[in-house]
C-alpha cells in the first residue's frame, strides 16, 4: 500500500473539513462589506482586523447570549449527571424488586424524541410559568436516560468488595455511592457530562421555541434571529457565528480524549 | 462514636446480606431526582399529547373536543404525505451518504497516517458546533453569487447553480451540509468498532494470501456489522427529525420543496395556532417512526439468527 498517497488524501480531506471553519474566521476578520470571493482575496490579509466582534457584541446581546449558553450548559450538566449518577447506583447496586419495571420505564425516554412532544411539552411549560424562564430549557434536559443506562454499566464494575468493605468503616448507602462509586466512575462522569454539555450548548428546537424574549435566549437559537435583520453584512454574521463556535471549539480541543470517550461509549454500549 | 459502629457492624458483619439495602423505598428514593423531572416534561407531555390530539387546541387552551377529527384532517391531507416523503427523502440521502464517508475516514484514521490526532479532530470538528452555526456558514458558502463553493466550481469550468433556490439541488445541499455536520460522530464509532476487530485476524489472512479487499470484504465488514446496524438505526431516526438546518437555510423554499415533517408540526402548532392537529401530527409521525425502528430492529435481529 502507498502510505505517501493515503497520508496526501488524508490530509487533503482534513483540509477539505475544516475549510469552512477557516472561511468563516477569514471572512470575519475582514472588513466590513468586503467579501471572499477570488483566490487573491484569500492571501490579501492587509486589512484584517476584529472590528466586526466588536460591533457584533456592542448591537446584539450575544455576550448575553453566551453567557445564557453557559449557565444553562452547566447546570443542566452538572445537575443531570448527578441524578443519572443516583439513579445509576439504586439500579446497579441496591437490589429493590421493582427495578426491571423503573428501568424499563426509564429507558423508554429513549423511544420518543423531543420533536415529538414539542406541543404537549410547550404546553406544560406553559403552565408552569416557565416560558421564556432559563429553566424550561434546564428542566427538560434533565430527562434523559443516556447517562443512566451508560453509569450503570460503569457502576457494574465497581466490586462488590469495596461497597462491603466501605460498609464495614460505617458507610450508609449515600456514603457508598458518594465515597465509593462516585470516585470510581469519575471518567465516565466527566464523559457523559461533556456529551450532555455539547447536547445542551448546541440544542437548537426546543429553546428556539420555548424562549420569547432576547435578553433570556441561548446562542444557538439567538443566532438566527440576525437573518431577520437584514442590515446584518456577511462579515458580521461570521463574527457572530464564530463567537459562537470558539468556545466549543477550544473546550474540544482541550477535552477531545473524553469528548472522542463519550461518543464512542453512546454509540457502541447505548 | 464512630467506633463503636464500626465495631459492632465488623461484629455483626452478616454474611449473606453484606450490603441490607432491600428496601424499595430507599433505592426509589435514588430515582426520586431523575424521575421527577421525567415524569412532568417527559411522561405527561407523552400523556397530555394524546389527549390534545384529540381536541380542538389553541394557544389560550382546550376549546371542544373532536374526537379523531384531528387525525382524519392529517390523512385527507395531501401536504402530509408531501412532507413526510421529503422526510424520507432525507433519510435516503444521507443515511447512505454520511455511512459510508464516515466509514472511510473512520478506516483512514484507523491507518498509521501523519498527524493522526489533528486529522482525527479536523474530521470531528463540526459535530461540536450547533446547528445554527453550521447553517450560517453553509448559507454563505452556497452562495450563488459570491459563494466559495460556486467559485470552486467555476475554476473548474461548471456552471453558477443556485443551490438553496434550485429544486433539484436543495436537497443535495442540506444532504453536503448535514453529512459534513455529522459524519464526525459516524467516524468515531466506526473507529472504536474497527478497534476491536483482533489484528491477528488479519496478519493470518494476510498468510494465507487475501488481498486488501478480501480482507476487508471478510474481515472488516463482519467485524463492524454491529456498529453499522446501530449506526444505520440512528441515522435514519435522526434523519427523520431534520428541522433545524432546513428552518435556518431554506425557511422550508423553494416553495414547499424541503418542508419535513417537523417542521409541518412546527408550523401547524406554533405558526398557525393549532395544538390539537399538530399534536395529532406528532403522533402519527411518531408512530410511524417507532415503527421503522421496530422494521429495522426485526430485520437486523433476523440477520444474527
Amino acid at each position: 500500500m502507498k502510505r505517501w498517497l493515503l497520508n496526501i488524501a488524508a490530509a487533503l480531506l482534513a483540509l477539505l473539513f475544516v475549510f469552512p471553519l477557516v472561511w468563516m474566521l477569514l471572512v470575519s476578520l475582514k472588513p466590513d462589506g468586503t467579501t471572499v470571493y477570488s483566490l487573491s482575496d484569500w492571501v490579501d490579509w492587509s486589512g484584517l482586523n476584529a472590528d466586526n466582534y466588536a460591533k457584533v457584541i456592542r448591537d446584539s446581546q450575544i455576550l448575553r447570549w453566551t453567557w445564557n449558553s453557559v449557565v444553562i450548559g452547566v447546570l443542566t450538566t452538572v445537575i443531570a449527571v448527578l441524578f443519572s449518577s443516583l439513579a445509576a447506583f439504586a439500579f446497579s447496586k441496591l437490589p429493590f424488586r421493582t427495578r426491571g419495571l423503573f428501568f424499563v420505564l426509564i429507558a423508554s425516554g429513549l423511544l420518543i424524541p423531543t420533536e415529538a412532544i414539542l406541543i404537549p411539552l410547550y404546553e406544560t411549560a406553559l403552565h408552569l410559568k416557565l416560558i421564556d424562564n432559563i429553566w424550561a430549557i434546564i428542566l427538560p434536559g434533565l430527562t434523559n436516560p443516556i447517562g443512566i443506562l451508560l453509569l450503570k454499566q460503569f457502576m457494574d464494575g465497581v466490586p462488590r468488595d469495596y461497597l462491603e468493605a466501605a460498609q464495614i468503616d460505617g458507610s450508609r448507602s449515600f456514603g457508598l455511592w458518594w465515597r465509593v462509586c462516585l470516585p470510581l466512575t469519575r471518567s465516565a462522569m466527566i464523559s457523559v457530562g461533556i456529551f450532555y454539555f455539547i447536547l445542551s450548548w448546541n440544542n437548537f428546537l426546543w429553546p428556539y421555541l420555548s424562549i420569547t424574549s432576547a435578553e433570556n435566549m441561548i446562542l444557538s437559537a439567538g443566532l438566527p434571529t440576525f437573518l431577520s435583520n437584514n442590515t446584518m453584512s456577511l462579515n458580521l454574521i461570521m463574527a457572530a457565528s464564530a463567537i459562537a463556535a470558539i468556545p466549543t471549539i477550544i473546550v474540544f480541543v482541550l477535552l477531545q480524549r473524553h469528548i472522542v470517550q463519550g461518543v464512542s461509549m453512546s454509540g457502541v454500549k447505548g | 462514636m464512630e467506633t463503636q459502629i464500626t465495631a459492632r457492624k465488623a461484629a455483626a458483619a452478616p454474611r449473606r446480606e453484606p450490603l441490607r439495602l432491600r428496601t424499595e423505598f430507599r433505592a426509589i428514593m435514588y430515582l426520586m431526582p431523575f424521575l421527577i423531572p421525567f415524569a412532568v416534561f417527559y411522561l405527561w407531555p407523552v400523556y397530555r399529547g394524546i389527549w390534545m390530539s384529540l381536541h380542538v387546541w389553541g394557544i389560550r387552551g382546550m376549546e371542544k373536543y373532536v374526537g379523531a377529527a384531528n387525525y382524519e384532517k392529517i390523512f385527507n391531507n395531501p401536504d402530509f404525505y408531501l412532507y413526510l416523503w421529503h422526510s424520507f427523502y432525507f433519510v435516503l440521502l444521507c443515511t447512505p451518504t454520511v455511512i459510508v464517508l464516515g466509514l472511510i475516514l473512520a478506516l483512514i484514521i484507523n491507518q498509521r497516517i501523519l498527524f493522526r490526532t489533528a486529522i482525527r479532530s479536523a474530521f470531528f470538528l463540526p459535530y461540536v458546533l450547533s446547528v445554527s452555526v453550521i447553517s450560517f456558514i453553509w448559507l454563505h458558502l452556497f452562495d450563488a453569487k459570491n459563494g466559495p463553493v460556486n467559485a470552486l466550481l467555476g475554476l473548474l469550468g461548471a456552471g453558477h447553480p443556485n443551490w438553496l433556490t434550485d429544486r433539484g439541488l436543495v436537497w443535495w445541499a442540506i444532504t453536503i451540509v448535514t453529512d459534513w455536520w455529522t459524519v464526525g460522530f459516524v467516524m468515531v464509532l466506526f473507529l472504536a468498532g474497527l478497534q476491536e476487530i483482533p489484528p491477528d485476524h488479519y496478519e493470518a489472512a494476510k498468510i494465507d494470501g487475501a488481498g486488501a479487499w478480501q480482507r476487508f470484504r471478510h474481515i472488516t465488514m463482519p467485524g463492524l456489522s454491529s456498529v453499522m446496524k446501530i449506526q444505520i438505526f440512528y441515522q435514519v431516526i435522526g434523519s427523520l427529525k431534520l428541522f433545524g438546518q432546513v428552518q435556518i437555510m431554506t425557511g422550508g423554499g423553494p416553495g414547499d420543496s424541503t418542508n419535513t415533517m417537523i417542521r409541518y408540526i412546527y408550523v401547524t402548532g406554533f405558526k398557525k395556532d393549532m395544538f390539537g392537529l399538530a399534536s395529532a401530527q406528532s403522533i402519527v409521525f411518531c408512530v410511524i417512526m417507532l415503527m421503522i425502528a421496530a422494521i429495522q430492529f426485526k430485520l437486523t435481529d433476523r440477520k444474527d439468527g
